[in-house]
């Protein structure tokens, strides 16, 4: 690998995948680098899977380049295989396997040695939580947990490329918990995690980029801050008032605030106008609130989430 | 390295399987039963030779079967992707399963024949020379077409779509293509346990060839 020990970075010029004449992904471009959470979003059949398989190597017709660490798809897959840690969607084993020999083999296959295999299985097992059933078979397993062992051998030889397709589907909200946790410290080694999710809300935790396909396009890749700045959606603050003098409807006027709600008696929600300083927009509110006889209980920023950028995204594309 | 890892790996899960079981001790006990049987009807069919023939009939067709089922399931499952996103050559995953099977109905065979030969002997006394050469062909017959089936079972497994076009293929086709071996017996040949294994060799490396070329081609 070109790029040292620790960095690797995942780079698509213009990927595109055809099925016949239906185009599963249309010129994808997007780069990824060292210590990246990327997560990956867009609805059913929007390419997701597709781009993955083709990150991993499983499918190599297709046009435009991609680079990992330095070393072309599909032309350097042994040497990227290497750093590479995969976690398909629906993951299976051979059923006759217990998890400890599954674990074995695709450690060993990955390049580790007998002694490394055997350090690293109860640590990936103490990772995901599955340490008591190290000895049970594969086909016992609750889908939750087999998706557990799936993450587990997909960080035995850890990988500096993590590629996890749908790693939270079918997890209770603890495992979810546990997973995205994870996820989150082993991005701290300086591993490139890539990762698709339809759950927004946990991609919204954990990654530190986004990016949203629908139709085989990349529509936006950005930080979750820059998503919602790219989208002018408002911030908004709620505000719970102890003592109500009724004078808040003049507040209206303010520079950088675009309006206010009353939801309930004493609670407030003000639209802040985003391309206002919003600091400076607060300071004056709470001056002029206090100014205007109110007395302020609580103040809580509302900051839009994931889903309704997300949303936001899909209505804008609606009216296109 | 891998491939190693990979024959040891499918030998462990194939020795246990209910299949494999069958063949272990169903196939003696099928051969004792037909030789009884035989005996009560007049015949006088010596169980070495009927220990050859049944495990060649049964236990090519059953390996093939298990060959293609066990492929189609765990393509269709993305078993493979796991393997196939690690520094581990395609032909080894093909290889390595066919060898472990073969080597599993190989020694079955064996143990069938052995079990055979001891029966035989207590009955008989002493075996003749005749005797023991005509189980030697049945035994390089059955191996050779044994290796035709489960390299049949292997190919079948890799270009079918479904378990159950799969296992139609390799009853109503692999089976006739298996029974290729046998044709040197047939024609009273000389040498015709040599020809057999030949043909053997031939017809199984084509189809694994085939088999790996396909493969190495699919797009998971």
């Amino acid at each position: 690998m070109k790029e040292g020990d620790g960095n690797v970075s995942v780079v698509l010029e213009g990927v595109t995948k055809r099925y016949g004449n239906f185009s599963a992904l249309d010129n994808v471009s997007f780069t990824i680098s060292s210590g990246d959470i990327f997560g990956y979003i867009g609805p059913n059949g929007a390419g997701k899977t597709t781009t993955i398989k083709i990150i991993v190597g499983l499918l190599s017709d297709f046009q435009g380049t991609l680079t990992i660490g330095g070393r072309q798809m599909p032309e350097g897959r042994q040497d990227i295989h290497r750093i590479l840690g995969y976690l398909p969607q629906n993951v299976a084993f051979q059923e006759w396997r217990t998890i400890d020999q599954t674990l074995s083999t695709f450690g060993k296959l990955s390049g580790l040695s007998e002694s490394e295999v055997e350090k690293r299985i109860p640590e990936v097992l103490d990772m995901v939580n599955l340490s008591r059933e190290r000895h049970k078979k594969v086909s016992q397993l609750s889908g939750g947990m087999t998706q557990k062992v799936g993450l587990a051998q997909a960080l035995l030889h850890k990988p500096r490329l993590l590629v996890l397709d749908e790693p939270l589907e079918g997890l209770d909200p603890e495992s979810r918990y546990q997973v995205k946790q994870v996820i989150a410290e082993y991005s701290k080694s300086g591993a490139v995690v890539f990762f698709s999710s339809h759950i927004l809300s946990d991609v919204q935790d954990i990654a530190t980029k986004i990016g949203i396909l629908n139709k085989g396009r990349i529509m936006q890749i950005g930080g979750l801050e820059e998503l919602k700045s790219r989208f002018s959606i408002a911030n908004d603050l709620e505000i719970v008032l102890s003592h109500d003098s009724g004078l808040w409807k003049k507040l209206e006027a303010l520079k950088g605030i675009k309006g206010i709600e009353q939801p309930t008696p004493n609670k407030l929600v003000v639209h802040l106008d985003n391309k206002i300083n919003i600091d400076d927009t607060v300071q004056d509110l709470i001056k002029e609130l206090i100014a205007l006889g109110c007395r302020i209980r609580r103040l809580n920023p509302i900051s839009p989430s994931l889903d309704e950028v997300y949303l936001k995204y899909v209505q804008e594309r609606q009216n296109v | 390295m891998s491939f190693r890892l990979l024959v040891k790996d499918e030998l462990r899960g194939f020795y246990k399987s209910k299949v494999m079981l069958f063949l272990w001790f169903g196939l003696p006990l099928l051969a004792i039963l037909f030789h009884f049987w035989s005996s009560l009807q007049g015949g006088e069919i010596p169980l070495t030779a009927l220990s050859a023939i049944i495990t060649a009939s049964i236990g090519g067709t059953l390996a093939s079967v298990m060959l293609a089922v066990s492929i189609i399931n765990e393509k269709t499952q993305h078993v493979y992707d796991l393997f196939l996103v690690r520094p581990v050559k395609r032909w080894n995953i093909i290889l390595s399963k066919f060898l472990a099977v073969y080597a599993c109905i190989a020694v079955a065979s064996g143990l069938s024949l052995l079990l055979g030969v001891i029966i035989d002997y207590v009955n008989l006394g002493a075996l003749s020379d005749t005797l023991l050469r005509e189980t030697l062909l049945s035994l390089a017959t059955s191996l050779s077409m044994m290796a035709v089936s489960s390299s049949i079972g292997v190919l079948i497994g890799v270009v079918s779509p479904s378990v159950l076009v799969g296992v139609i293929l390799v009853i109503y086709g692999g089976n006739q293509i298996s029974a290729l071996p046998i044709i040197p017996t047939i024609l009273n040949i000389s040498n015709a346990a040599l020809f057999s294994v030949t043909l053997g060799v031939v017809i199984s490396s084509i189809m694994l060839f085939l088999a790996i070329f396909l493969f190495n081609r699919k797009q998971m």
